[in-house]
C-alpha cells in the first residue's frame, strides 16, 4: 500500500497547491490587466502581486519532494 | 546611496529674478520649492505668472512635437543660432502647418491606391467586358459581382432576368482570381426598373461607378487605369517634399523645442518664487557637492547683488528634501531595479547595493547552468551593444550580464552545462552540489541564503531608523537576533550544531518576546511569524532550480529518443531554446518578488520625492535618468 500512497500523497500536494495558485492567478489575472490598461504604470506591483500565489505551489512543490524522500 | 542634500535660499534684486532662474537652469542643480517665511515685517509673495505667455509657449512647444513626430525626426540636438522666440514660434508654426498638409495629402494617395489596388481586379475584368457595351450603347449597365459562393445562382439570375425583359439582354461575365464572377448586365430601358428590383431582391452585389472618376463606366476605367499609373509618382513627390522639409528644418526645430521647453521650465519655477517690492527669494534643495558650483556661477553672473545662504538643518524636515541615487559604477545598473519602486525617503537607506548582490547571487542559483548563463551572457552582450548609455536598456544589459556571470559559476559549481551535457561530454563534476540528487541540501541552502537576506534586511532597518524612529529600529534589531537565536536552536535541534546551544538559544528568544512586544506593540509577534514565513519563501530558489535542471534533462532525453540524428538535434535545440527563455524569465521574476516582498519589507521605507532640478530639458528628463 506504501507503494501507492507515497506518490499519490506527493502528487496531491503538488496538485492541489497548483489548483489553488492557478485559481488565485485566475481571478488576479483579469484583475491586474484592467488595472494596468488604466495605470500601466503598477506593472511592477502587478508583477509582484501575480507571483505571490506561486508561494504555495512552491511550498507545495517542498511537501511532495519531502514525502518522496522521507516515504523513500 | 542617497546622495547628502542641503537646502538654499538665493536672495538677490527683484529685477534680476528672470536672469538668475536663467543662471540656475544653466548650472542645474536647483530643486526649487516654495520658500518659506525670510522675515517677520516682510510678506513675500509669488510673482503672477504670465498666462497668455504660457499658453502660446505650451502651444509652441506643442507645434514643434508635432512637426518632430510627423517629420519622423529623430535626435535631441540643440543646435546654436535658433533666432528670437517669436519669430521661432511663427517659424514652427509654419512648418507644422506645411507637414500636416503633406501628410494628410500622402493619407489621401495611400487610401486611393489602396482602394484602386483593392478593386484592380474587378477594373481589369469589366474593362474585358466593355465591348459588349458598344453592341448596345442605348441599353442600361450594371456592373455586378457574386461572391464565391452565389457563382452557382448564375443560371438562375439569367433566367429570371430573361423572364423580365426576354432575350434582349447582355449578360457577359468573368471570373476574378479570387473565385468572384465580375459581369455586365446590360438591359434595355424599359425593363431596366424590374431588374433592378430583382437584383435588390436577389441580394447580389451591384459595384457603383468610383466617385470622382466619371459618370459611366466608359469614362471611369481609362481615367483609373491612368490614376493608378501616375500614383506612385505623387506618393514619391510627396515623400520627397515631406523629407525636404524635415531636412531643411531639422535643425530650427529641435532647437525651438529646447527653446520652448526651458521657457516654459522658468514659468513653472515661478510660483515656487517669492517676491516683496525689491527683493525676490529663491529656496530650493541641491546636493551637497554642487553648491559650490551653484555659489560660484551665481557670483559670476550678478557678482554681490545675489546670495546664496545655506538654511540651517532645523529648519527642514527629512521627508521635505529629493533623493539622488548614487552608487559605485558596479551597483548603478540595479538602481533600475529600486527605481521600479516607488524611491526610498530621504534620510533612509537605498537598497541599491544589496539588490546588487543577492540579485544576481539568486537568479544564478536558481538558473545554474554553465550553458544557460553562456548564453544570457551573449544575450546581454547583444543589448549592450545596441543600447546608448545612462538608458534603461543598457542597465538591463548590465543586470543580465551580473545574472549570466552568477548563472555560470553556479552551474560551473553544480556541473551543469544545457543540463547533463557537461557531464557526459566534458567530464563536468558537481562541485557544491547535484542538483540532480541533493535535494535537501538545496533546500537547506535555499532556507540559509533566505535567513541571511531577511537578517540583513532587519539589521539595515535598524541602524538606518536608529536617529528617525529609533524605537522601530531596536524592535527591527531585536528581531533579527531572534530570528538568529530561533534557527541557532533548530540547528541544535537536528544535531547540526551542539545540542549545548538550544537551551541558552531559547531562554532568550523567551526572554526577549515581552522587549519584542513593549517595542513594537501587540503586533509584534505577528511580524515576527511573518519574517520566519518569509524565510519559507525562499525554498523557491530551489523549487525553481531544481525545476530548471529537471527541464534541462527532460531536454536531452527528448532528444536522444527522437528517430534520427538531425531531428533529435533539432527536438533538443527547441526545448532547450524554450528551457532558456523560461529560465531567463522565472528566476528574474522570482529574484524580484524575493527583494521586492520579503526583503525590502523588512527595512525599505518608500515615499521619497524625486528630485527634479531646474535645468535645461533634455527628452530624458522626469525619465528614468541615471544620476
Amino acid at each position: 500500500m506504501t507503494v501507492l500512497w507515497i506518490p499519490l500523497s506527493a502528487a496531491l500536494a503538488i496538485g492541489l497547491a497548483a489548483l489553488a495558485t492557478s485559481w488565485a492567478q485566475s481571478k488576479l489575472g483579469p484583475a491586474l490587466a484592467a488595472t494596468l490598461a488604466e495605470k500601466p504604470e503598477l506593472a511592477t506591483t502587478a508583477v509582484i502581486l501575480l507571483a505571490i500565489p506561486e508561494t504555495v505551489v512552491v511550498l507545495g512543490f517542498v511537501i511532495a519532494v519531502t514525502i518522496l524522500l522521507r516515504g523513500g | 546611496m542617497i546622495v547628502p542634500m542641503i537646502k538654499v535660499r538665493i536672495l538677490g534684486p527683484g529685477e534680476r529674478l528672470g536672469s538668475v532662474l536663467r543662471a540656475v537652469q544653466d548650472v542645474g542643480v536647483l530643486h526649487l520649492t516654495a520658500p518659506g517665511p525670510v522675515s517677520a515685517k516682510a510678506t513675500p509673495k509669488a510673482p503672477p505668472v504670465p498666462l497668455r505667455r504660457l499658453g502660446q509657449l505650451e502651444r509652441a512647444a506643442a507645434d514643434a512635437e508635432t512637426a518632430i513626430a510627423l517629420l519622423g525626426l529623430h535626435g535631441t540636438g540643440r543646435e546654436a543660432g535658433a533666432g528670437s522666440l517669436p519669430s521661432l514660434v511663427r517659424e514652427v508654426r509654419r512648418i507644422r502647418r506645411t507637414a500636416e498638409l503633406l501628410v494628410e495629402r500622402r493619407h489621401a494617395l495611400e487610401e486611393e491606391r489602396a482602394l484602386l489596388q483593392r478593386y484592380r481586379h474587378l477594373f481589369e475584368a469589366l474593362e474585358s467586358l466593355l465591348p459588349a457595351r458598344a453592341m448596345a450603347p442605348e441599353a442600361r449597365a450594371y456592373q455586378i459581382v457574386l461572391r464565391r459562393d452565389q457563382a452557382s445562382t448564375l443560371p438562375a439570375l439569367r433566367h429570371a432576368i430573361r423572364e423580365l425583359v426576354g432575350d434582349g439582354f447582355e449578360l457577359p461575365t468573368r471570373t476574378l482570381p479570387s473565385g468572384e464572377t465580375a459581369m455586365l448586365l446590360l438591359v434595355p430601358k424599359v425593363g431596366s426598373e424590374k431588374v433592378e428590383r430583382l437584383l435588390r431582391e436577389s441580394r447580389v452585389q451591384e459595384i457603383p461607378v468610383p466617385g470622382g472618376y466619371g459618370t459611366t463606366l466608359e469614362e471611369a476605367l481609362p481615367r483609373i487605369r491612368d490614376r493608378n499609373a501616375a500614383l506612385p509618382g505623387a506618393l514619391e513627390r510627396v515623400g520627397s517634399e515631406l523629407l525636404d522639409l524635415g531636412t531643411r528644418n531639422r535643425d530650427v526645430l529641435f532647437s525651438a523645442r529646447a527653446l520652448f521647453h526651458d521657457e516654459l521650465a522658468r514659468l513653472a519655477a515661478l510660483p515656487l518664487s517669492s517676491t516683496t517690492a525689491h527683493t525676490f527669494v529663491l529656496e530650493g534643495w541641491t546636493p551637497e557637492a554642487a553648491e559650490p558650483r551653484l555659489g560660484a556661477a551665481l557670483e559670476r553672473g550678478f557678482g554681490g547683488q545675489v546670495v546664496i545662504e545655506r538654511v540651517r538643518r532645523e529648519e527642514w524636515r527629512a521627508d521635505e528634501a529629493p533623493v539622488v541615487l548614487a552608487n559605485p559604477r558596479l551597483f548603478r545598473p540595479f538602481e533600475l531595479i529600486t527605481r521600479t519602486l516607488p524611491i526610498p525617503r530621504y534620510g533612509s537607506l537605498d537598497p541599491t547595493p544589496f539588490v546588487a548582490v543577492f540579485f544576481p547571487m539568486f537568479f544564478g542559483l536558481m538558473l545554474g547552468d554553465a550553458g544557460y548563463g553562456a548564453a544570457a551572457a551573449l544575450l546581454a552582450l547583444v543589448i549592450h551593444r545596441r543600447s546608448r548609455p545612462d538608458t534603461v536598456w543598457r542597465s538591463v544589459a548590465e543586470v543580465l550580464g551580473a545574472c549570466a556571470l552568477f548563472a555560470i559559476l553556479f552551474g560551473l559549481g553544480f556541473g551543469e552545462l544545457f543540463g547533463d551535457l557537461g557531464r557526459r561530454w566534458f567530464g563536468l563534476r558537481p562541485v557544491l552540489l547535484d542538483r540532480e540528487a541533493a535535494l535537501v541540501p538545496f533546500l537547506g541552502l535555499a532556507i540559509a541564503l533566505g535567513i541571511v537576506h531577511v537578517v540583513v534586511g532587519l539589521a539595515a532597518g535598524a541602524i538606518s531608523g536608529r536617529r528617525t524612529e529609533p524605537r522601530k529600529a531596536a524592535g527591527k534589531g531585536l528581531s533579527a537576533i531572534m530570528i538568529t537565536l530561533i534557527v541557532t536552536a533548530l540547528l541544535g535541534a537536528v544535531r547540526i550544531l551542539p545540542r549545548g546551544f538550544i537551551t541558552p538559544a531559547v531562554i532568550t528568544v523567551l526572554v526577549a518576546f515581552p522587549v519584542l512586544i513593549v517595542l513594537e506593540g501587540i503586533v509584534a509577534p505577528v511580524e515576527l511569524m511573518s519574517h520566519l514565513g518569509h524565510i519559507l519563501s525562499y525554498t523557491r530558489i530551489m523549487a525553481l532550480g531544481t525545476a530548471s535542471v529537471m527541464l534541462a534533462l527532460i531536454a536531452n532525453r527528448l532528444a536522444g529518443a527522437a528517430g534520427g540524428v538531425v531531428v533529435g538535434i533539432l527536438f533538443g535545440l527547441l526545448f532547450h531554446l524554450v528551457n532558456f527563455a523560461l529560465g531567463l524569465f522565472s528566476p528574474a521574476i522570482h529574484a524580484l518578488r524575493l527583494h521586492y516582498v520579503e526583503f525590502f519589507g523588512t527595512f525599505y521605507s518608500p515615499g521619497g520625492v524625486r528630485y527634479e532640478p531646474l535645468a535645461h530639458w533634455a527628452p530624458t528628463v522626469g525619465q528614468a535618468r541615471m544620476t
